[in-house]
């Protein structure tokens, strides 16, 4: 289970993003890049700025749902729990979609 | 207003799928609040864990009314089952209006959402009947619209689903005139309920 960001001031502009779905985002962002992203990629793939994403690149190892790979081109890639955790995450947000809830 | 004696049994039998489906929904939305932290996925749970109690303990009540041969000792069971339904649906259906009103920032119109509930047993009624369409007809509105926007076919058995559940209490509400509309309040129930549980199969047949 990935927890939910508490706490944050919505934007006047750009519609509030939960941690949660920042963390799909970059997950998604990876595995469109055939499971072998480099961190420009997700950076402007996810639309974060490179301090946020270094933080949450970090958080998604500690959960072990990506892996860094290479020591001179770092790139990431899903583990197989994040792909589970994707593939769960679609059918969810399908069936909340067919209800018209967004997550 | 007494139901058809030939469709007793029948009923229960509709009631026990409709709650079993509405169990799996229950469960494919605490499932999807476990992974996300979504409270509307937590209203949609609540409010569909609710419609299976209800129907449960509707179709069991009716139920043992039947097996009883009608004893009148035990003709109260009916009224009792009926009013735990009533009640259990009325919060159900007020917890999705509260959720779609959420989702679409409508703070205001959540106070409408404190229904008086009457404390007494009652029978098949216009009254609780109008207060539950006219809550269903809110919901499966909304359903339409997101059909609208998103075209997909899951959003349009969701739609078709509480359409036909605003029906069935439609019907229901025809019944206080009527004893054959009991019968096509019960298909057109079940119907939506089928419906819904042809969107849970999709939904997880697709990803």
């Amino acid at each position: 289970m990935i927890p939910s960001e508490q706490g944050q001031a919505a934007k006047p502009v750009s519609k509030y993003r939960s941690q949660f779905r920042i963390y799909v985002d970059i997950m998604h962002v990876i595995q469109r890049e055939n499971n072998e992203a480099k961190p420009t990629r997700i950076l402007y793939g996810a639309n974060l700025s490179h301090d946020r994403l270094v933080k949450y690149l970090e958080e998604l190892k500690a959960l072990g749902v990506i892996q860094e790979n290479g020591i001179d081109e770092k790139t990431y890639s899903l583990t197989q729990k994040g792909i589970e955790f994707l593939n769960n995450f679609r059918k969810v947000e399908s069936f909340a979609s067919a209800f018209g809830f967004k997550i | 207003m007494l139901a058809p004696l030939w469709f007793f049994g029948f009923d229960s039998l509709m009631e026990f799928i409709g709650f079993a489906i509405a169990s799996a929904v229950a469960y494919q939305a605490l499932k999807g609040y476990r992974l996300s932290k979504e409270r509307t996925l937590l209203y949609l749970n609540l409010s569909f864990g609710l419609l299976g109690a209800g129907l449960l303990i509707d179709g069991l009540a009716n139920l043992v009314v039947l097996l009883a041969r009608f004893h009148r000792a035990f003709l109260f069971l009916s009224a009792f089952g009926y009013t735990i339904n009533f009640l259990a649906q009325l919060l159900a259906y007020g917890l999705l209006v509260f959720a779609y009103m959420q989702q679409a920032k409508n703070v205001g119109g959540q106070v409408a959402m404190a229904a008086a509930v009457p404390a007494l047993f009652f029978e098949h009624n216009a009254i609780t009947e109008l207060i539950l369409i006219f809550l269903l007809v809110y919901i499966a509105t909304n359903t339409a619209i997101n059909y609208n926007m998103n075209k997909s076919t899951s959003a349009l058995l969701v739609f078709g689903a509480f359409a036909s559940l605003s029906v069935a209490h439609l019907f229901f509400l025809l019944f206080t005139i009527a004893p054959v509309f009991f019968a096509f309040a019960h298909i057109a129930q079940l119907f939506g309920f089928l419906l819904l549980l042809a969107m849970l199969l999709r939904v997880n047949h697709a990803a």
